[in-house]
């Protein structure tokens, strides 16, 4: 159980990278078009080597945070979009023995749907007034590839890690 | 399912809740911004400091012309300074004069707080920063916060120790909780008008309305804020006039290059300007 909490913490951790260390590090012109969620990335690999309502829980919690903390127009957007497509990734990709290819399929079309659900609350409540195909262009589509590089980067100690804590935990759900 | 169209509904409504105008935080909320501020001031500081000293680095070459040019300006300043003295003083008693209220005198005067600023978040819609500073330091909600530049955003929400400003580039006309800043042309504060209320994000420049037809407003025309309508503070530099076109009606527009770049976050102002008493 210790081990979960010390995950979680970790995750808090990089959350606080994401939004202070992450935007210096990149170019000033692609500022505005790269807006990469490390935290959401480790909440698909949760989604698909543990399971779907811990991708759940944390993408509630930790979209929650970034809404409050940068609470500017209005609050639960992240939190619902991070909880749902971390949810449904789990849904349809949740496999213990998911391979690379699988886990980077599952990033892709997570951030894409993730992005996709930000944008499509915007759209709604009138905040974001561009096009789909340039918010695609824009900023989705970078996104996506700068998130699936730091995927990349973390599948073989992130997979070990949640290999361990899943495995001490016995199988009592098989849903 | 049925959970889940439960939660659909629970966060429609907190979303329909948080947008439209509030008073304040609750205090859950005020909690998790200090606390998590004060952890990302922790990372942001040295992180800011070790970029900044490439940056140096690389800037090192044109430091000697940046020093020349600095002097001239500080002979300048020297230079206006007992002048705007002199104008202070005969302004003072000119107001005295006229029996001033106190509120009245005090409409243009304001202080500036530099702010270190925490973290930020580039998402295209809602782009906002966190500050180190929050109402213990005498923040409030819809101050201006400028840059060394220009003006970049608007206090949008206030905890203890930290703030959210909410940048320029998502100011919507169509947002009754967005601001239009009232905006007049440098040299022509007497005759250029207008309201800034939009940001085109596909250009990169703000869209300034309500421009009467006579106004001598042109290209090249420095932008700052005018003051009227007592929202934002006078004479603060918004952008430069890009291009003037005939709008709807009987007004023209302007598209305004804004002043400040709304990246690479260092050190930020706040302009605190006096408050009404109630």
């Amino acid at each position: 159980m210790a081990r979960r909490y010390v995950m979680t913490l970790l995750l808090f951790l990089l959350f606080i990278v994401e939004t202070t260390i992450v935007p210096l590090l990149i170019p000033g012109a692609w500022q505005t078009r790269i807006i990469p969620h490390l935290v959401f990335v480790v909440i698909l690999f949760a989604a698909v080597y543990d399971h779907r309502y811990v991708a759940l829980m944390l993408g509630l919690a930790f979209g929650m945070l970034h809404d409050v903390v940068f609470y500017g127009i209005m609050i639960g957007t992240y939190s619902f979009s991070m909880g749902l497509s971390g949810y449904l990734m789990g849904l349809l990709f949740r496999s213990r023995r998911a391979s690379l290819l699988v886990m980077m399929i599952v990033v892709v079309i997570g951030s894409l749907l993730m992005d996709s659900m930000v944008f499509g609350i915007y759209t709604v409540f009138k905040i974001y007034k561009l096009p789909y195909t340039y918010a695609l262009v824009d900023h989705i589509i970078p996104t996506m590839i700068v998130q699936l590089i730091f995927a990349l980067a973390i599948y073989v100690p992130l997979r070990r890690q949640i290999d361990k804590l899943v495995r001490r935990r016995p199988q009592e759900e098989t849903a | 399912m049925f959970i889940l169209l439960i939660g659909l509904i629970l966060f429609v409504a907190v979303m329909g809740f948080t947008l439209g105008p509030r008073a304040g935080l609750s205090w859950p909320e005020k909690f998790i911004k200090d606390t998590v501020g004060f952890v990302q001031s922790v990372f942001y500081k040295p992180a800011r400091a070790v970029a900044g000293f490439f940056e140096d680095i690389s800037n090192l070459r044109s430091l000697q012309e940046e020093n020349k040019e600095l002097k001239i300006m500080m002979a300048h300043y020297s230079r206006e300074m007992p002048k705007i003295n002199a104008l202070q003083t005969q302004v003072e008693s000119l107001q005295n004069d006229l029996k001033f209220t106190e509120a009245q005198k005090n409409s243009n005067k304001f202080d500036l707080a530099i702010v270190d600023v925490v973290s930020v978040n580039n998402d295209p819609a809602n782009r906002t920063l966190v500050i180190n500073r929050g109402s213990n330091d005498k923040i409030r909600k819809g101050l201006t916060v400028i840059s060394d530049k220009g003006m970049v955003g608007i206090v949008s929400e206030v905890s203890n120790f930290t703030s959210t400003v909410k940048l320029l580039t998502s100011m919507d006309s169509r947002d009754i909780t967005s601001p239009g800043i009232a905006a007049t042309a440098v040299g022509k504060e007497n005759t250029s008008f207008g309201i800034i209320e939009d940001y085109d994000q596909q250009t990169g420049t703000f869209l300034m309305t309500k421009i009467n037809q006579n106004d001598p407003l042109a290209k090249g025309d420095q932008i700052v804020t005018s003051g009227a309508g007592g929202a934002f503070p006078k004479n603060l530099p918004i952008g430069t006039v890009v291009s003037r076109q005939p709008g709807n009606g009987l007004t023209a527009t302007a598209t305004i290059k804004p002043a400040a770049s709304f990246e690479n976050w260092k050190s930020l102002f706040v302009v605190i300007t006096w408050e009404v008493p109630k």
